[in-house]
């Protein structure tokens, strides 16, 4: 049985944001920080390929990909100066 | 260039629009974050009072709905009009929800006598929220429109512009919510 990777997509977009739930019970820092932004960036990506149609344009894609990391990274760094 | 273009899927104009709503809404989180090294524990503090779970709910909220417009967009594609106009109707349905929770959560904050002057914090929170909780007026709306269009390019784009409004509110909430 192949499964449509729309649906997959939706499965782990709520299961990540369920996740981000969870991050909201447990005491702030560094790691909460980092994994938060580690999940927003798993989403994001998601939404771009799947949603916005970008796993069928592979050059758009890098480029969102790397312009998201580096968007998400920078928040890091700030989130590490806490 | 033209072949780069070409393989950008749907219109190129919205994708110039989610590019530049992309940078703003960037740069307003990038600001918050730079901020708050100014002040950690009053950010902090602040932020103490923000409904997480109803912000979490929201991102569910959210994302299902832009999974309902994804089925929207196959459904005009398959020329399937009912099904395209349930699956929007849906999607907006979900973000008339995220607003009514978003609107909860400021009419707890007035009355705890929050305002955007409060704090810092909270000039970032009502500036970044309230301009994103207009782009989703904005895409209910819109999905709205293309709706009544027998256009699947017309879905298309609609959904593009619900997807980026998606995509903001997925990078705004760690920031405005969970990084302390």
């Amino acid at each position: 049985m192949t499964r449509d990777p729309l649906l997959m997509a939706w499965a782990a977009l709520v299961t990540l944001s369920l996740a981000g739930a969870g991050l909201s019970l447990v005491p702030a820092g560094s790691v909460v920080s980092l994994l938060a932004l580690s999940l927003a960036l798993l989403k994001g990506r998601i939404i771009l390929h799947r949603y916005l149609g970008l796993a069928h344009a592979p050059r758009w894609r890098r480029g969102f990909d790397m312009v998201l990391a580096g968007f998400c990274a920078g928040l890091a760094g700030l989130a590490l100066l806490i | 260039m033209t072949d780069l273009i070409d393989e950008l899927p749907g219109e190129p104009m919205m994708w110039v629009l989610i590019v530049s709503e992309l940078l703003v809404f960037g740069a307003g989180l990038a600001a918050l974050s730079a901020m708050r090294l100014t002040d950690p524990a009053g950010f902090a503090e602040a932020q103490a009072h923000l409904d997480r779970a109803g912000a979490a709910l929201n991102t569910v909220v959210l994302v299902t709905s832009g999974f309902l417009a994804v089925l929207a967009v196959r459904a005009a594609e398959a020329e399937r009009e009912a099904r395209k106009r349930a699956c929007l109707a849906a999607a907006m349905a979900l973000g008339v929800v995220f607003l009514v929770i978003k609107g909860q959560e400021y009419a707890a904050k007035s009355a705890q006598g929050i305002d955007w002057e409060t704090h810092a914090f909270f000039t970032f929170y009502y500036l970044l929220t309230g301009f994103h909780a207009a782009h989703v007026v904005a895409g209910i709306v819109l999905l709205g429109l293309v709706a009544v269009l027998r256009d699947p390019r017309a879905t298309e784009t609609g959904a593009a512009f619900w997807h980026m409004v998606d995509l903001v509110w997925v990078l705004l909430f760690p920031v405005v919510y969970l990084i302390r």
